[in-house]
């Protein structure tokens, strides 16, 4: 990353941090322009909706241009990836335009045109390979993955984007599962990945940009652990379903459906055990969502009781031990215990609440009713369906 | 716990508050405070119990779905209906007792679970209702009408408990009786229902607009103003896209979708509303994509489609210049 941009990070991390401060009372509006004045940052941040819109923006103009260029050449698959490789050169080079200047680095458009070069190199060097130089299509797909986690990976260094990081690793492991012992190597790679950037996120040292690159590494070093030692994986040959030449799908040893078995029941444990003992809020809900997903693989194995049964209890379950954690937290003295709040601290209460209203809107409202449903001969259970994933529409 | 989304320890604020503490910008015990928080020595989890909490209600209404879907012929309609009534009022009793007076202002929910369970009794309100309609026909060939009763029972208790969750639920399930739901944009129905659709969705759009410029100009409950205008917006301009991209006669559908995204555009930049700023926009550049692409593409098209992005850049940029976003 340009070291100018590195201080802009770093000013606006501490300047945002203030923000949540000011919101939280804990600092008044003096400190607070002090801080302000004690941290310039030069450039110009848009809220979330102008970044979003920004960047849609950006994204059909490319389009388009590759479109008009496409249908103005028709050109071969040579042409088309040459095509595809000029635009991706354009891309970058608008990308570092943007990123040297203050007042376009943060207004999502270097994200657009950064993340549309990337694809244009992917695009362009599949086209070629496989069109062009006739490259058979594994050959092709390994090729493409492979240089998806190193193109992904330099953008992610040059810009700072976590979302670069992320496709970068995706991509590696999507290559690895392809070569002979995939599995192993997720186990292996993902560990190692682990090793290598717990302690980023933490370090000064970093660009916070990077830093968040870090975590979200972090985060997928565990998911491909865990992924490689999940029982159902395993079973299924989930992993192995990428290779080239999958071998057939024969039973496995039972020593090794037992130790993935004991793997899948241990790790979420041990990462909760982890992300609490760290107060580490990205392991911790990391950690969660890998438990969820172990009592799903073990209902798909031991069937303990009806769906029904297994949804209710859980869903109360989940309220009974929300409930319990934030009361027990609130008994605390302080308000706190080993770490934990359940206070919001510094972060933007309302801003969550307005965001919860779409998923709430999205899972929970019924199906629409037919137009001219006074003319329906009787009730067909369309428009009194239950709320919830899985539920169905009709009685 | 820093800002708006970074919730893990932060060297770089970690340092400035060395730096403003040794600066005297901030006093000792403020910088205590903010550094613990910083050091990742004190943690929230507040997000982590509301997701929980959130999931929860998620899978104890499929549960309750998929029980009552395998079981009824068992359990009979009687106990189902009775069961699901029980749990419903238990809940809602407990919002009642819970819940602070009623104000026209924004109230703080009494904890955090408080909109959970609401929602929660709202949802086995509305699966009751559901079910006794569809056992005993109670409302007949007019059975549609129970999505009325549960959209006007959630928008009483949004009002009455504060909750925009709620709110939003209660305005899809409205438009949901009118027939509009995000199936507007479906081709399985006939050219004459979609009319229909269309015209459902514009009177419900400008209805919701209208009743956002109502809550803030009356002050009742002006913190809702966001919920009702940008699901007014959503069917408003959804309709007239749809209207623009599939109907017969898409070009007075495309005047009408241009004039009104403009509209849009120009209160929500005085308003200093990005949202709706953001919608208009998008609408009004699918609007003209559907006119620019309506023969055979041609590199002529694509390149006015890109030119109009660039234009829609520039004019991105120059709103976000001038408005004072509120």
């Amino acid at each position: 990353m340009r070291r100018e941009s590195v201080a802009w990070e770093r000013a606006a991390e501490v300047r945002e941090a203030a923000e949540g401060w000011l919101r939280a009372g804990a600092i008044g509006t003096a400190t607070y322009d002090a801080v302000l004045n004690a941290y310039p940052d030069p450039c110009v941040t848009p809220s979330a909706v102008w970044r979003v819109l920004t960047a849609g923006m950006v994204t059909a103009v490319m389009v388009c241009t590759l479109g008009a260029l496409w249908a103005a050449t028709q050109p071969g698959a040579a042409s088309l990836a040459l095509l595809l490789f000029v635009l991706a050169a354009a891309a970058f080079m608008v990308t570092e335009y943007l990123e040297a200047s203050p007042r376009s680095a943060r207004r999502g458009a270097a994200g657009a045109t950064a993340f549309w070069g990337n694809i244009f190199v992917l695009g362009g060097l599949g086209i070629f390979l496989s069109e062009a130089q006739h490259v058979d299509g594994e050959s092709a797909l390994d090729a493409v993955l492979l240089a998806s986690a190193l193109v992904w990976a330099a953008s992610c260094w040059r810009w700072g984007s976590p979302l670069f990081a992320g496709l970068s690793a995706v991509s590696s492991f999507l290559f690895l599962s392809r070569l002979p012992l995939g599995r192993a190597l997720w186990l292996l790679a993902g560990a190692a990945l682990v090793g290598l950037v717990v302690r980023r996120p933490d370090d000064l040292a970093w660009a916070p940009s990077h830093r968040r690159a870090a975590m979200v590494l972090l985060v997928v070093g565990v998911a491909a652990v865990y992924g490689a030692s999940n029982v159902y994986s395993l079973d299924q040959h989930v992993v192995e379903g990428f290779l080239k030449f999958a071998p057939p799908r024969g039973a496995r040893p039972s020593w090794l459906m037992v130790v993935a078995a004991i793997a899948t029941a241990v790790l979420p444990l041990a990462i909760l055990w982890w992300g609490l003992k760290s107060r580490r809020i990205v392991l911790l809900d990391t950690g969660i969502v890998l438990l969820a997903l172990s009592l799903v693989t073990l209902r798909h194995y031991v069937h303990v009781a009806p769906l029904w049964v297994v949804l209710t209890a859980s869903g109360a379950l989940l309220i009974v031990v929300a409930l319990a954690v934030e009361r027990a937290l609130r008994a605390s003295h302080g308000g706190e215990r080993w770490g934990f709040t359940a206070d919001p601290l510094f972060s933007d209460e309302r801003r969550q609440q307005i965001l919860q209203t779409v998923p709430v809107v999205a899972a929970f409202t019924p199906p629409a009713a037919p137009v001219a449903a006074t003319d329906a001969p009787g009730f067909t259970g369309r428009g009194g369906a239950f709320g919830g994933g899985g539920a169905s529409d009709k009685f | 716990m820093e800002g708006r989304g970074r919730r893990d320890l932060n060297p770089d604020v970690v340092a400035a508050i060395t730096r403003l503490r040794a600066d005297n910008v901030l006093a000792g015990p403020q910088a205590t405070l903010l550094n613990r928080v910083a050091r990742r020595h004190l943690v929230s989890v507040r997000l982590e119990i509301r997701i929980l909490l959130y999931a929860g209600v998620l899978l104890l209404t499929s549960g309750v779905g998929v029980l009552v879907v395998e079981h009824q012929q068992e359990i009979g309609p009687l106990a189902i209906a009775g069961a699901l009534g029980l749990a419903a009022a238990a809940c809602l009793v407990w919002v009642a007792r819970q819940a602070p007076p009623f104000s026209w202002r924004a109230v703080e929910s009494p904890n955090v679970a408080f909109d959970y369970i609401l929602l929660l009794g709202l949802l086995l309100f509305a699966s009751d209702l559901g079910y006794v309609e569809a056992q005993f026909t109670v409302l007949g060939p007019r059975w549609a009408h129970h999505l009325l009763i549960v959209g006007v029972v959630y928008l009483l208790a949004a009002y009455r408990w504060d909750s925009r969750a709620v709110l939003g639920l209660a305005l899809t399930t409205l438009a949901a009786w009118r027939g509009v739901s995000v199936s507007l944009m479906s081709l399985r129905r006939g050219a004459a229902d979609l009319g229909d659709l269309r015209t459902n969705a514009i009177v419900i759009g400008v209805l919701y607009v209208v009743l956002a410029t109502l809550s803030v100009r009356l002050e009742r409950k002006a913190h809702f103003e966001e919920v009702f205008g940008n699901t007014g917006l959503l069917l408003l301009l959804g309709a007239l896209v749809s209207g623009v991209l599939g109907a017969f006669t898409w070009g007075a559908w495309l005047a009408a979708l241009l004039a009104v995204a403009a509209l849009v555009m120009w209160l929500s930049f005085g308003l200093g509303r990005s949202l709706y700023f953001a919608e208009g926009v998008v609408a009004a550049y699918l609007g003209l994509l559907r006119f620019l692409f309506q023969g055979p593409a041609s590199s002529s098209s694509f390149l006015v489609a890109a030119l109009l992005g660039i234009g829609a850049l520039a004019l991105i940029v120059a709103a976000h210049r001038r408005m004072v976003e509120r």
